[in-house]
């Protein structure tokens, strides 16, 4: 591991050629680079999710830290590691103070592994456009999280008004296993659809999502349901006259009841960060399941081309954009 | 390759996070306290369950002849996934298997212990809500099997329109010991159930390498111009183990090299390599293609010396000293078992016309590794001098199938310095690197495929016939007489497959 003190990005595209070759990975294949956007309270955190993510797919990951953009002077801190604490492959943490952070590309750019895709995932508050960070703008695939955002709904719309193919949240990704299993569900009803319930904490934006996603598949009204969570707790589906019900209230185990046949319990955990994050990048092309499920539940999709970086500086507007402003 | 299911308005092709999960059904294991049960079955049921892959309604059913009850069978089950899983060991995950284990004690003969698992295969629709689906898995010595079958005929438990459900079958090789069996055991298995609900498990091809040979050669626009006897010189097959035969000697002792990994894996390896590109990628046109492969293989006119086999002698295998296979515990004294057999073959197309391709296998050699060498001609002409390429060999594409999965060029490269000197290098693609460390478990593919119903990784009833049509001259001139050349324990086979192989001007990779 190589730790460098206020730096510039030649010295760490040395140190990085520097420990490959001292790690023997000289000719290691890279699946893709990940972009790590992170606040430096959730640092560890989200190290420990990437590096779990790492292990399933071998990445270059970069974690971007921007801190105190109203600095004076600006600064780069990187630490260099491969094969290292953060996983079996290579990754590198800088911290950006001043007004570095708001040009994080150009430390960034020469970084990514050649030819190969790249990943940004904001861990923390999602930002208001993705255009207003050029770490988004160079990515092929963009990861925000709604549930991360002080108004999770809102943010959910934010997303719908932003699209562009590439994009996904991980409160989508929260809804895998709970759609495996309404789709398995499916496999053996037949008939009209005549009811169609998804229960959870209200402001939960993976409720939402579900519903959305019932909604769009099935062409039908879907009622929400009120509880205490956590998260999504459950889905009642009436189909040709028989009723399917899914419930989890301890956020690990469910029962699946359907009349008629005895009721069974599944395992359903709220997935690890780590989990949620290994599955997007399992995939790297645009999520159209994901975007009319977006689209039925906000009603405000609008699908845009590429994206071309949107300048945005924070010390001249009133209410900058969360991805730029991290501590 | 994936299966359509229409009509549920909430599947998607799109929507790629959605896995595919079988319908509720039932896998009866026989044999379920043996060994393959225990260390591959039982965990790769577990490791399904554990990646959600399972249906709610699933039911995990042993038969055996030992007298238990579930709860016995449930500790066994239990132990097996936690030594032999691939995935972490979750208690919570484990319970819901467990809840739905069941024992069945019975042995192959015994009508009563048949007719009760054939009503308790409709309670469990009842009680777990299986439907009444079915697979059979026939975890047993290949003599039991037609005791098993008929008894699975006389209950009707086979018969998906009597019992309104599905019901498959999974067989293990061998099938058969040579064409004539094969063609009985087909019949026989073909019989009782619908040709369409029978899997010939060859867990090879459960291997994502083995499926990558289909990316590798139909989704590229690199390899599939030059695959052809224009370019490719030889093609080189091989898989090696380190073990001996441990305590297999029971099955091992008359049946050999040949017709235990020559005739099905190494056979199966040369259709996927060697065959057309299939019109669609599913079952029927895969295995259409691989059958045209297997019908047009021929032997060479000299049989005798294109092919050899070999039993190992006492010697040195990573740093121990191991038996010879004479002194082998339950091996007949004066056998003449091979225990390495190299074969040469050539397929009858035109697109290989001349190229010969060279299989081999054997136990007691240096390391565990299966790989697929393409060996390709010399270029026409070398603009250096002689001396410059002294050190350049042939072209070669190298398909690791296992350990260390993946993929390597070697091609010709200038050494660094002021003369022009040309040397092979290698080119490596590795499965560990570029993509997530641990890929499922053969059987756990390939049992999930059973329960979808999705064959195309199994061979059909018809290829296993094509490729015995090979491997039986072959037996029957061993079997006239002679013994097999023997090698030392830790070397790469006999003297005589080197000279086979020179006498055609060629040598063996060292894998």
């Amino acid at each position: 591991m190589t730790t460098l003190w206020d730096t510039s990005g030649t010295a760490v595209i040395k140190a990085l050629a520097a420990e490959r070759r001292q790690a023997g990975a000289v000719s290691s294949g890279l699946a893709l680079t990940l972009v790590a956007v992170v606040d430096e309270r959730l640092v560890t955190e989200a190290e420990q999710a990437a590096t779990h993510a790492a292990a399933q797919h071998p990445c270059r990951l970069l974690v971007v830290v921007r801190r105190r953009p109203d600095a004076p002077e600006p600064r780069l801190d990187a630490e260099v590691s491969v094969g290292g604490r953060l996983g079996p492959g290579e990754a590198i943490v800088m911290r950006m103070y001043g007004r570095l952070a708001l040009h994080a590309e150009s430390v960034v750019l020469p970084l990514l592994a050649p030819d190969a895709p790249v990943v940004t995932w904001w861990f923390g508050e999602p930002p208001q456009l993705i255009a207003h960070d050029p770490l988004g703008v160079i990515a092929g695939r963009r990861i925000t999280d709604a549930t991360a955002a002080a108004d999770p709904l809102a943010a959910l719309r934010a997303r719908a008004e932003d699209y562009v193919p590439g994009d996904t949240d991980l409160s989508w990704t929260r809804t895998t296993l709970w759609r495996s299993l309404c789709a398995s569900a499916f496999d053996s009803l037949t008939g009209e659809v005549t009811g169609l319930t998804v229960a959870g904490e209200a402001s939960n934006p993976s409720r939402a999502l579900l519903a959305g996603w019932l909604r769009s598949r099935l062409d039908r009204d879907v009622q929400l349901e009120d509880t205490d969570g956590p998260g999504v707790t459950g889905i009642e589906l009436v189909v040709g006259g028989e009723t399917v019900r899914i419930t989890r209230n301890d956020g690990r185990l469910a029962t699946l009841s359907r009349s008629g046949q005895p009721d069974r319990v599944l395992p359903l955990p709220r997935r690890q960060l780590g989990d949620l994050l290994a599955e997007e990048l399992r995939r790297l092309d645009a999520d159209d399941a994901y975007a009319e499920a977006l689209g039925a539940t906000t009603g405000a999709l609008t699908v845009q081309g590429a994206r071309t970086h949107l300048w945005q500086d924070p010390a001249e507007v009133a209410d900058p954009d969360p991805a730029l402003t991290t501590s | 390759m994936t299966a359509v299911r229409s009509g549920n308005p909430l599947r998607d092709p799109r929507d790629r996070r959605l896995p595919r999960v079988p319908e509720p059904c039932a896998l009866v294991v026989f044999g379920a306290t043996g060994d393959l049960s225990r260390k591959k079955l039982i965990p790769a049921v577990y490791d399904l369950a554990n990646r959600g892959l399972l249906p709610p309604g699933f039911v995990l059913l042993g038969f055996a002849r030992r007298d238990w009850g579930d709860g016995e069978f449930e500790q066994l089950a239990r132990q097996a996934a936690q030594e032999h899983a691939r995935t972490e060991f979750r208690e919570e995950v484990w319970q819901r298997v467990a809840e739905a284990t069941k024992f069945l004690s019975g042995s192959f003969d015994d009508d009563a212990a048949f007719d009760t698992l054939a009503t308790t295969l409709l309670e469990l629709d009842a009680s777990h809500g299986t439907g009444g689906n079915a697979a059979f898995y026939l975890s047993i010595p290949p003599n039991a099997f037609p005791t098993v079958l008929k008894q699975m005929q006389r209950t009707g438990m086979a018969d998906n329109r009597q019992t309104d459900s599905w019901r498959r079958v999974v067989v293990e090789k061998p099938f058969g010991s040579d064409l004539a069996s094969a063609v009985e055991l087909g019949d026989l298995v073909d019989d009782v159930f619908t040709a369409q609900d029978v899997f010939r498990i060859d867990h090879y091809l459960g291997k994502e390498t083995v499926q990558n040979l289909l990316a590798l050669r139909f989704a590229n626009e690199l390899f599939e111009p030059i695959w052809n006897a224009h370019h490719i010189d030889s093609v080189q097959i091989t898989m090696a183990e380190e073990g001996g035969i441990g305590s297999r000697a029971g099955f091992y002792e008359g049946v050999g090299a040949a017709r235990d990994v020559l005739q099905n894996h190494l056979l199966q390896l040369l259709a996927l390599t060697a065959m057309d590109e299939p019109v669609r990628f599913d079952a029927e046109s895969l295995r259409t293609e691989k059958r045209k492969v297997l019908e047009a293989l021929t032997l060479p006119k000299d049989l005798a010396a294109s092919a050899v086999r070999g039993q190992y002698t006492q010697g040195w295998l990573a740093g121990q000293r191991v038996k010879g296979y004479q002194d082998e515990e339950g091996v007949q004294p004066g056998s003449t078992t091979e225990t390495y057999a190299a074969l040469r073959v050539d397929v009858d197309t035109r697109r290989w016309a001349g190229v010969p391709f060279y299989l081999r296998t054997g136990k007691r050699l240096p390391r565990r590794v299966t790989e697929i060498g393409i060996v390709f001609r010399k270029a026409p002409h070398l603009p250096f001098s002689r001396s410059d390429t002294e050190e350049l060999g042939a072209n070669q594409l190298v398909v690791r199938v296992q350990p260390d999965e993946g993929v390597t060029l070697r091609f010709g490269s200038k050494v660094p310095g002021t003369t022009m000197e040309v040397r092979d290098v290698s080119m490596d693609f590795s499965y560990g690197e570029a993509f997530t460390e641990n890929s499922p478990e053969a059987y756990e593919r390939l049992l999930l495929d059973v329960l979808l119903g999705d064959a195309s990784l199994f061979p059909r009833n018809e290829e296993v016939e094509a490729s015995w049509r090979v491997i039986d001259p072959v037996e029957e001139m061993w079997a006239e007489g002679g013994e097999p050349e023997t090698y030392r324990a830790g070397e790469w086979g006999p003297k005589a497959a080197d000279e086979m192989l020179a006498r055609d001007g060629r040598a063996w990779r060292r894998p």
